[in-house]
């Protein structure tokens, strides 16, 4: 009791004022908001999950998110938005390939958009802020998971500021292998055969442990592997009899034009999952030619309403 | 990956004390170290009276995991491997050419899907007598259905030769020729086995700087895939995925082009829609669909998917006999 009475000062004493907290927590967890993505804001900690069949501009949103991670506040006092922290990418079975160029000119165009004169420097500053590795298959995914949290150290010191946003393109991409490989007993009993359980649980342990030391955005995206009964084109022709409800490619309430085929322990693991897709009208005409047209959906937190966005040679654009 | 005893000779802190912990948590191989936690091993590591030398090994075994994956590359790097190596190279065909800014890209997987007689080999032996000849590469050629066609092949070479050189036409036809290897394989067992062998002559060939081989077309894999298909287990998937990993593992780090062909099947509403289903979608980089107009040797190509490009441009090419 006399503990507790003589030191009442101290808990009246504040630690830090307002202004100090909300400079140190506001810093440090920039928001994300950009197309198509920015309906929902998203945040470190956040696990979202891209989900489409092939071809729907999943890798370009990736891209575009990237673009807008490395790019710095302000340079040369040009005021270019982005978030100045470096990125990290993870490449499941090569399965996608960036377009090297393309995302050059992403970046260039970025960069040219506010200022007139391409700034090397600049350039090539964000370029190094970018970090790939590719995986072909689970075993070295998990061995970059269990040595990335050492990597992250290293290239935050190198470059002083830390590591915002970690991509995985795909994460199904070993689906089928892990699948497919049935183990005999390994005779010791407490011995973990590697399966798609087991893979799947690992890297979602990882991941998390991850997050607690590196607090980042984790972004994944994720190919369909399933036809579902009611295809794509199906629904193109139900939609045309139907002119009523225009949006025929989005998910009706009752169910989701693709089927989940991620172990539960994935599936519980995101946070945010949009539904990205080609739109009915492949394709639509704009000031620098041909555009292809896609929509996208949130589906979790589900959303009622359905984006539309093109992609151009300078990124990713709503449409209304 | 092997199991632990035997990474004991290379690095002596991993001793049979070492092994014995592990086995303690069902450890036996450098796998299951991948699927275990290894801080909850540390924590466990901490009980015991060794557990200095037990951490050492423990972070021995990581830096051991840490050279099990590929190099970490930043952007720049990326980009002078993009610009020093991944080229493109000419079909041959002008409107494919056109449509696809230059031609086929190295590093990249790109399909060729039609259906029966629409111009899939023929543009194959056109972009193998082409790489041959003006690029002066190898073409390793997979045939599934002995469809291949040296005579063909000397055809296109002869259509674009000049006919004045008449002396040194058969040297250097004999040259071109030799450039091109054809493998014929009737399972996908056995075109892994091409694959590999493939993989190990290219590692060796880095060194000698023989004839690079640059072109690696497979026609048809829908042919190797589809028996192994269907039946309700995942195997055939799971070859199928395993073969195109493969593919495009070659593809990027031998910088060649790799082309393979797909035939097309019923879809809903009397469609057609390529063979392989949904999962070998995402697979190719680029997927391009030709089609044949009946009785004229005009050929139609249009883009089913692309990296950087809109999917449904079309070109139209002819083919002379």
């Amino acid at each position: 009791m006399e503990e507790v009475v003589a030191s009442p000062r101290e808990w009246i004493d504040r630690n830090e004022s307002a202004k100090t907290m909300l400079a140190r927590v506001l810093t440090a967890r920039p928001l994300l908001l950009l197309p198509p993505l920015h309906r929902v804001p998203l945040r470190v900690g956040n696990v979202v999950e891209l989900v489409g069949t092939s071809p729907s501009a999943k890798t370009h949103i990736l891209i575009q998110a990237a673009v807008s991670c490395v790019l710095p506040k302000e340079w040369n006092g040009v005021h270019y938005g982005g978030l100045d922290r470096l990125f990290c990418l993870n490449f499941l079975g090569s399965l996608k390939k960036i377009d090297q160029e393309h995302m050059d000119f992403d970046l260039w165009n970025n960069d040219t958009k506010k200022s007139p004169t391409y700034d090397e420097e600049l350039y090539s500053l964000c370029m190094r802020r970018f970090l790939f590795i590719r995986c072909y298959d689970s075993f070295q995914f998990l061995a970059t998971l269990k040595t990335l949290n050492y990597r992250i150290r290293k290239e935050q010191e190198l470059h002083g500021i830390s590591v915002h946003i970690l991509m995985i393109d795909s994460i199904g991409a070993f689906h089928w292998i892990d699948r497919a490989s049935t183990f005999m007993p390994l005779g010791a009993t407490n011995r973990k055969t590697p399966s798609l359980q087991t893979v799947s649980e690992t890297v979602v342990q990882e991941i998390r442990k991850l997050l607690l030391l590196h607090p980042m955005l984790v972004i994944a995206t994720k190919a369909t592997i399933f036809g579902d009964r009611y295809s794509m084109e199906t629904k193109r022709n139900l939609g045309k009899l139907d002119t009523s409800n225009s949006r025929s490619m989005s998910s009706t309430s009752l169910q989701l034009p693709y089927r989940e085929y991620m172990p539960s322990v994935w599936q519980t693991f995101v946070t945010h999952r949009v539904l990205v897709g080609a739109s009915d009208d492949p394709f639509i005409r704009t000031n620098d030619g041909d555009c292809s047209l896609y929509f996208s959906e949130w589906l979790l937190p589900p959303q009622s309403f359905v984006d539309k966005f093109i992609v151009k040679e300078a990124g990713v654009f709503m449409v209304p | 990956m092997a199991p632990l005893k035997y990474l004991e000779q290379e690095y002596p802190i991993l001793d049979s004390n070492f092994q014995n912990f592990c086995a303690t948590h069902g450890i036996f191989s450098e796998e299951d170290l991948l699927l275990h936690d290894l801080h909850v091993l540390v924590a466990f590591a901490e009980q015991q009276s060794t557990s200095e030398r037990l951490k050492q090994g423990i972070t021995q075994v990581l830096s051991i995991i840490d050279g099990q994956h590929q190099p970490w590359l930043n952007g720049m790097e990326l980009l002078e491997d993009a610009q020093l190596n991944k080229h493109v190279l000419s079909t041959g065909c002008e409107g494919i050419d056109l449509l696809l800014e230059g031609g086929l890209r190295m590093g990249q997987l790109t399909e060729l899907v039609g259906a029966s007689s629409s111009g899939k080999t023929q543009v194959c032996l056109l972009a193998t007598s082409n790489v041959a000849k003006k690029h002066m590469g190898g073409v390793v050629y997979l045939d599934t259905g002995n469809s291949f066609s040296p005579q063909r092949v000397i055809d296109f070479i002869r259509q674009n030769s000049d006919p004045a050189i008449d002396q040194a036409k058969h040297r250097i036809l004999q040259k071109v020729m030799n450039r091109i290897l054809c493998h014929s394989v009737f399972d996908i067992f056995t075109m892994f086995d091409v694959l590999h062998q493939l993989e190990v002559n290219l590692r060796s060939q880095m060194q000698k700087g023989d004839c690079q081989v640059r072109l690696l077309i497979v026609d048809s894999i829908s042919s190797l895939v589809t028996p192994i298909l269907g039946g309700g287990g995942s195997q055939g998937h799971a070859l199928m995925a395993s073969a195109g990993f493969l593919l495009k593992k070659l593809a990027h780090e031998h910088n060649l082009v790799v082309l393979v062909t797909n035939h097309t099947v019923g879809g809903e509403g009397g469609i057609s829609k390529p063979a392989l289903g949904e999962s070998w979608k995402s697979i190719p980089h680029v997927r391009l669909r030709l089609s044949h107009d009946q009785g004229s040797s005009i050929y139609n190509v249009s883009v089913f998917k692309h990296p950087s490009m809109v999917s449904g441009k079309a070109a139209r090419f002819t083919i002379y006999d």
